[in-house]
Formats: C-alpha cells, sequence, structure tokens
C-alpha cells in the first residue's frame, strides 16, 4: 500500500503531524498533494519543547518539512478493503467485456477492451480508441 | 537494484534522523522511501531504566528521515526481556 493512498483516504481524519524542527500539528486533514503538502483545520500547534500551544483555524505545511504523521489505526483496514474493492470491481468489468468478445470492433470501444486480451490479435490494439 | 518490498507486512526497526528507534509492521512504502508502520511502537532506550515501549499505532514516516530499516527477527526479539535493556539514546544527527 503506497504512503500517499493512506494520505488521501486520511481527508477529514484526525492526525498527528511532526515536524523536522520537532512541533507538531494536530488537526484534521483538509487536502493534500503528491508532494505531501497539507492543509489542517481546527490546528492545535505545539512547540517543539512541548510547552507552548497555539490553536490555529486552519494552516498549510509545506511536504518538505514533515518528519511524520500519525494517523487513526482504523484507515489501514478502510484503505485495503477499498483497494480489494476496487480489485474486484476492476476485474468483474473486464470479465463481462471478454464473454462479450463477439462483438469486439464494432460500436463504442469500451475502456478497458484494449489490451484486455494480452498478447492478442494486434489488429485494432492500439490508437483505436478516440475519434477513429 | 535495492527494494523495500521484502520487508513489506514483515515487523521491522526504523531509525530515524532525529535518533528515535521505531518498530512496527511494514504496511507500504513508496519510490520515496516513505513508509507505513501499522502497529509500531518507539522504543526509548536509557541508562537508568530499562526501555520503555511507546505506542504509536499507525504511522507514516518521511523517506528523508530515515537512516536505516533492518528486519527484526520476532522470535529472537521477544526473547529479549527489554526491561533488562539499558542503553544511551541514539543522538540525533547534526550537520
Amino acid at each position: 500500500m503506497l504512503p500517499l493512498s493512506l494520505l488521501n483516504a486520511a481527508q477529514n481524519k484526525p492526525m498527528l503531524v511532526e515536524l523536522k524542527n520537532g512541533e507538531t500539528f494536530n488537526g484534521h486533514l483538509v487536502n493534500c498533494d503528491n508532494f505531501m503538502n497539507i492543509t489542517l483545520r481546527e490546528v492545535y500547534q505545539t512547540n517543539a519543547e512541548g510547552d507552548r500551544f497555539w490553536k490555529l483555524k486552519e494552516c498549510y505545511i509545506r511536504g518538505s518539512t514533515i518528519k511524520y504523521l500519525r494517523v487513526p489505526d482504523t484507515l489501514l483496514d478502510a484503505v485495503k478493503d477499498e483497494q480489494s474493492r476496487a480489485r474486484e470491481a476492476g476485474r468483474s468489468a473486464r470479465g463481462a467485456h471478454v464473454s462479450g468478445a463477439g462483438a469486439r470492433g464494432r460500436g463504442a470501444p469500451t475502456r478497458g477492451g484494449r489490451g484486455a486480451v494480452r498478447g492478442g490479435p494486434v489488429r485494432g490494439g492500439r490508437g483505436r480508441g478516440r475519434g477513429a | 537494484m535495492a527494494s523495500l518490498q521484502g520487508y513489506v507486512d514483515h515487523r521491522v526497526l526504523l531509525i530515524l534522523q532525529d535518533g528515535r528507534a521505531i518498530v512496527g509492521v511494514m504496511a507500504g512504502y513508496d519510490q520515496k522511501s516513505n513508509v507505513v508502520l501499522s502497529d509500531s511502537k518507539e522504543r526509548v532506550y536509557s541508562m537508568e531504566e530499562g526501555v520503555e515501549e511507546i505506542p504509536l499505532g499507525l504511522y507514516l514516516v518521511k523517506g528523508d528521515q530515515i537512516v536505516l530499516i533492518g528486519e527484526l527477527d520476532e522470535a529472537l526479539d521477544k526473547a529479549v526481556d527489554l526491561s533488562t535493556v539499558r542503553a544511551e539514546p541514539l543522538p540525533p544527527i547534526r550537520y
């Protein structure tokens, strides 16, 4: 499981972020990107010594300054379930298409049709999907 | 090609640049060596008392903070009574 898919699944969940300078931020994840830049809302900031606190309505943290994030334990199962569901859906969608393979090559091209048959006939394999 | 794939679903020891030692099950990683640890615990070493284990739960550690990752021999690790272990904590890396 990719760290970034875990982070994406953590949207609207509470988390603790520690920066490289030791400061910590407790809040709910609003958004994140592939650099691990994040925005949090309803944040409690703590200094590195842990003796001073600030409350922030919202804050943006640059991904490169982060040391680690702590997220709810339940997220791991949620992401794993979601991934296996997605795999299952992909499998059955492809399966349904292959079983109706007689109609292949006519009518609207179905996404996933190309490449569904590995190493199959090359004709129509590439570059016919759009605007053909 | 160096890869972390062999550590996935195994209990590993992470040493961070700030000197922390974290054990946990590697749930995932990516190209930048960012690592997801489940059921993780920090091990705090000191000369005054035995090793203290602090439960941390699900952790996402950024790759640039990681100094080393090692696979833990679970049987061997369980056989060690951490309360009897005295050791200096690792100092953080300083530039």
